[in-house]
């Protein structure tokens, strides 16, 4: 294999795509990024999804929201992947499923190499959604997820890509903004490196949304654990790093799904945390403050969901 | 209401026009000690404690109560009753169920009950003495007199039953009292003995006071704050009126301390210390204690020391009070002066514009409710000052004594709100409804709720904390909240009032709140009234509902502070989220539980978690933009 290229396997279902000391699948079936193997260690515990729901808060249920952008939760819930296209070095190839991809080789090369994976809702009218993913011979990945909305839908809570993890977090650096912060709540936030490691769920009586960091620059998440049954290395402790491109994200790195969130009465109702629910957004609605019984969101902080939204973010090859 | 009465009914309980029984007069809060070297270590040896194990009997109602209890020798109550700490709330004992509920009444849907008739009077229906669901605590405390209290003159301060009491010492009816959140004191100097007294307290958790304790919180009955034995010397201060006021120069003070005596001794005299906070003596006076019962003492400062929130500085002031034998009693008192005053609709305190950067604060602790001690309140004024929030209101009832206190040293400002709170009686799922309304134009509830407010003023007069005088919250207007504005502008005190139901009738707005007060306004709302030729300067009684995840747009609240110099702020609803602390049976954690966790119904739910800290006072993610943005505009 070329140092200066990327080895590609056209699979029937998966692109591989591999280098030095990384290895990454994308399945055409399910929609994207099936693994990411970095030296052995497995990230991904499905395909990355569009994320577009988090847990309601107490003001969110107050004024409605649930009622009018509750279909969210089922469209975040149930997506529905659409179509996959593919550029090798910056030129668009067929999808290569059989029989198309019998031409290739076990010999396959690429300075780069792109997928878009499309996505609709189960809602109607549906959103147009797109995340693609951009390798580098260096390993890292940008990511570009994009929001096409249709006249008449409701507002959005968020917009982003959630990732899901085989195993919990042991810590998670990032360079922002201290403490929680939301698009309506963050001048409080200074500017700076911290670290999180303790992914307990906020003590809020009925379990909801906690956890967002605003203008983010960069994000390591690091774990310990694996589900990898003959993992050689099984308590070592391995990182991966996403970093801004264009604009500072937002990101939540906590151990569940906004629908277990929303299901959970009490924290103890939660499962225990065995992931971690990392997602990275590009908008996100605040949180209010007015009242808890009908004051909406103040404007600024809400998110169309008849709108554009599109943001990227980097995978940093490993270091 | 007459006052004296040695029979007890339990009829009281339906009568809104019967709320205090043969109790002493509300009088201030000062301690007091037989020398200095008790003063000192604040341990008095005229005061003692009944807190802790109680013999106890819980009744699901009057009907099943035993009704003679009173009379029970030692021997039978400790052979038949269980035992109960005080204080503690009944529930928490596991005698009655736990349960929350916002505006409702508790009795909601399952008992059908008015205030007033369809022409407004006061009805006496038995609603509550003969209901079949009104619980009951009947406590006994058998205790001995301690020695060095022997001769003096004894009383028992109640300083928290919740709702309504009757008090028996050795078998004779002592007296009764509801207003649950503010000290009771009664006179027991004529039936006690020096050994084995029998104090019995029968406590109900529901009467015509029920109408006008309708706060937001989990609904509570019992002893729950302390109950102290205290005696008197045979010349005793029993009431101390300490004006410590800065001249409109903001330098000079004057400080007067009026006296109300109690008893006599021959050849009395009083001497009055000033110190100042590093203790060197500013001023002293000595006078003999004439025939009348008052007696004042007056100091004038060309320079004093001014107390903030800045700077919170106190003096002292201590009175000694002499026979011909020597020293009855010491009473040392910390004051501060400030100035607080409205010119051209801005708030001043010490000439300086005042910006309220507050929280409304429940008394709370997951695992005992609202019994608090000391160490809840020192932690509550660390968080504060951590985080820079100035002012406190006591939402929505006096709490006790000692963190207004806690507040005269750390300079938070305090709003003290009177224990009124019935908007179960005009808040309905319809809208406004005040067919039904009290205190409204009642004359009963108006004379309870007027009895209140001079309670509230009587016993917290000499807080220097205290800027702001609250009438109650959430209870509408009329004649009888009129009444109290009046009785504390009479007080002539300086200080400001306050009370937010100004709006539901405009007719009261020149005689009822110094300050236009709201809750929930938008920043909308606040401009349209501070643009519009405002009467008033503008507060916040309650802003910023942090219910959950919560406190987004704040700043858009702190920039009026820039825009209107009549903004005067506001207070954060609220300080701390109330839920309980359980075992949870599945997980076997502890865990937080609220309304409906307890199968209680109706209840509000999680609607009790508002906090800025969540119930274990641990803050919420929420509390940096706080620090941010009260550091800013309050420090």
């Amino acid at each position: 294999m070329a140092d200066t290229g990327l080895r590609l396997i056209f699979g029937d279902a998966h692109l591989g795509v591999s280098g030095d000391g990384f290895e990454y699948l994308f399945s055409y079936g399910n929609g994207g990024l099936e693994s990411l193997s970095r030296n052995g260690k497995e990230w991904l515990f499905r395909v990355p999804q569009p994320a577009l729901w988090r847990a309601l808060t107490d003001n969110d249920r107050g004024n409605g929201f649930h009622r009018r952008s509750g279909i969210w939760l089922s469209a975040d819930a149930f997506p529905v992947p659409k179509g996959c296209t593919v550029w090798r070095d910056g030129e668009e190839i067929p999808l290569p499923i059989p029989p198309e991809n019998n031409r290739y080789s076990e010999n396959e090369t690429a300075s780069g190499i792109k997928l878009c994976f499309g996505f609709e809702t189960i809602i109607s009218p549906s959103p147009k959604i797109f995340i693609s993913y951009t390798v580098s011979a260096d390993g890292s990945i940008l990511i570009n997820a994009r929001y096409e909305g249709a006249k008449g839908l409701p507002e959005l809570p968020v917009f982003g890509v959630r990732f899901i993890m085989p195993t919990p977090a042991a810590a998670c650096e990032y360079e922002g903004l201290s403490g929680e912060t939301y698009p309506d709540r963050m001048a409080g936030g200074i500017k700076g490196t911290y670290a999180i490691t303790d992914f307990t769920p906020e003590k809020y009586l009925k379990v909801q949304e906690y956890g967002m960091h605003m203008e983010t620059e960069r994000v390591k998440i690091t774990r310990n654990r694996t589900l990898n049954n003959a993992d050689p290395r099984p308590d070592e402790e391995f990182s991966l790093v996403f970093s801004r491109e264009d604009e500072p994200f937002a990101f939540t790195c906590i151990p569940y799904t906004p629908e277990e969130l929303e299901s959970a009465t009490h924290p103890e109702e939660l499962p225990l945390p065995r992931r971690t629910v990392f997602t990275v957004y590009g908008a996100v609605r605040g949180v209010g403050g007015i009242d808890s019984w009908g004051a909406d969101v103040s404007e600024p902080y809400h998110v169309s969901g008849e709108g554009e939204i599109g943001f990227s973010f980097r995978i940093l090859p490993q270091e | 209401m007459a006052n004296h009465r040695a029979v007890p009914g339990i009829e009281w309980l339906d009568d809104a026009s019967i709320f205090r029984v043969n109790g002493l007069e509300a009088h201030s809060d000062h301690r007091f000690f037989a020398d200095e070297a008790e003063a000192s270590k604040g341990e008095s040896s005229f005061e003692k404690l009944l807190n802790g194990e109680w013999l106890f009997r819980y009744s699901e109602c009057a009907g099943k109560r035993p009704a003679d209890f009173y009379l029970l020798t030692p021997e039978e109550a400790e052979k038949n009753f269980d035992r109960i700490m005080v204080p503690r709330h009944i529930e928490i004992a596991g005698y009655d169920r736990i349960n929350y509920v916002n505006t409702l009444y508790p009795w909601e849907g399952h008992i059908f009950r008015r205030p007033l008739d369809k022409d407004g009077n006061a009805v006496l229906t038995g609603s509550f003495a003969k209901a079949s669901y009104n619980p009951v605590g009947s406590y006994i405390k058998i205790f001995d007199l301690p020695e060095e209290m022997t001769g003096n003159d004894i009383r028992v301060r109640f300083e928290g039953v919740e709702q309504a009491y009757f008090l028996w010492l050795n078998g004779t009816f002592v007296g009764y009292s509801e207003d649950s959140f503010t000290p009771h004191e009664f006179d027991l100097t004529p039936y006690i003995r020096e050994k084995e007294n029998v104090l019995a307290v029968e406590v109900h958790k529901r009467s015509t006071a029920a109408f006008l304790e309708d706060q937001d919180f989990f609904r509570f009955f019992g002893i729950f704050r302390d109950v102290k034995l205290i005696a008197t010397p045979k010349l005793h201060i029993e009431d101390l009126d300490l004006r410590a006021t800065l001249e409109e120069d903001c330098e000079s003070g004057f400080l007067t301390a009026s006296l109300k005596l109690r008893g006599s001794a021959k050849g009395a005299r009083i001497a009055a210390i000033l110190r100042d906070a590093e203790g060197r003596v500013i001023s002293e006076s000595t006078k003999e204690v004439g025939r009348t019962e008052s007696f004042r003492i007056s100091f004038v400062l060309t320079k004093v020391k001014k107390w903030s929130h800045r700077d919170p500085y106190l003096y002292e002031l201590s009175l000694f009070v002499y026979d011909e034998d020597g020293l009855l009693e010491v009473v040392p008192w910390k004051t501060g002066f400030r100035r607080i005053e409205v010119k051209d609709r801005i708030v001043y305190l010490n000439g300086e514009r005042l910006r309220i950067c507050g929280v409304n604060r429940h008394e709370w602790n997951p695992e005992s409710g609202r019994v608090i001690g000391d160490e809840e309140m020192r932690k509550d004024i660390e968080i504060f000052k951590r985080n820079h929030i100035n002012a406190v209101r006591t939402c929505h009832y006096p709490d006790k004594l000692p963190w207004y206190g806690f507040c005269d040293e750390a300079g938070i400002y305090m709003m003290a709100e009177t224990n009124m709170e019935s908007h179960g009686s005009w808040q309905g799922p319809g809208g406004i409804s005040t067919s039904w309304n009290v205190p409204g134009k009642n004359p009963e509830y108006s004379s309870a709720v007027l009895d209140r407010a001079k309670s509230n003023y009587e016993w917290l007069k000499n807080h220097v904390s205290i800027l702001f005088w609250s009438l109650g919250n959430e209870s509408f207007i009329g004649p009888g909240i009129e009444a109290m504005n009046r009785f504390f502008k009479e007080q002539d005190d300086g200080r400001l009032t306050h009370y937010e139901g100004v709006w539901g009738d405009r007719s009261f707005e020149d005689t009822v709140s110094d300050l236009e007060s709201r809750m929930y306004a938008k920043p909308k709302e606040i401009r349209e009234y501070l643009s519009n030729a405002p009467k008033k300067p503008f507060i916040l009684c309650e802003f910023m509902h942090c219910m959950g995840n919560s406190l987004g747009g704040f700043g858009e609240y702190m920039e009026l502070f820039d825009e209107f110099e009549g903004f005067v702020g506001g207070f954060i609803w609220d300080y701390i989220d109330q839920a309980i602390s359980r075992e949870d049976p599945v997980s076997g954690r502890k865990v937080f539980c609220y309304g409906g966790d307890f199968d209680d119904r109706v209840t509000d739910y999680e609607f009790s978690g508002n906090g800025i800290v969540f119930a274990d006072r641990t803050e919420k993610p929420a509390m940096q933009e706080v620090r941010y943005y009260y550091g800013r505009y309050g420090a």
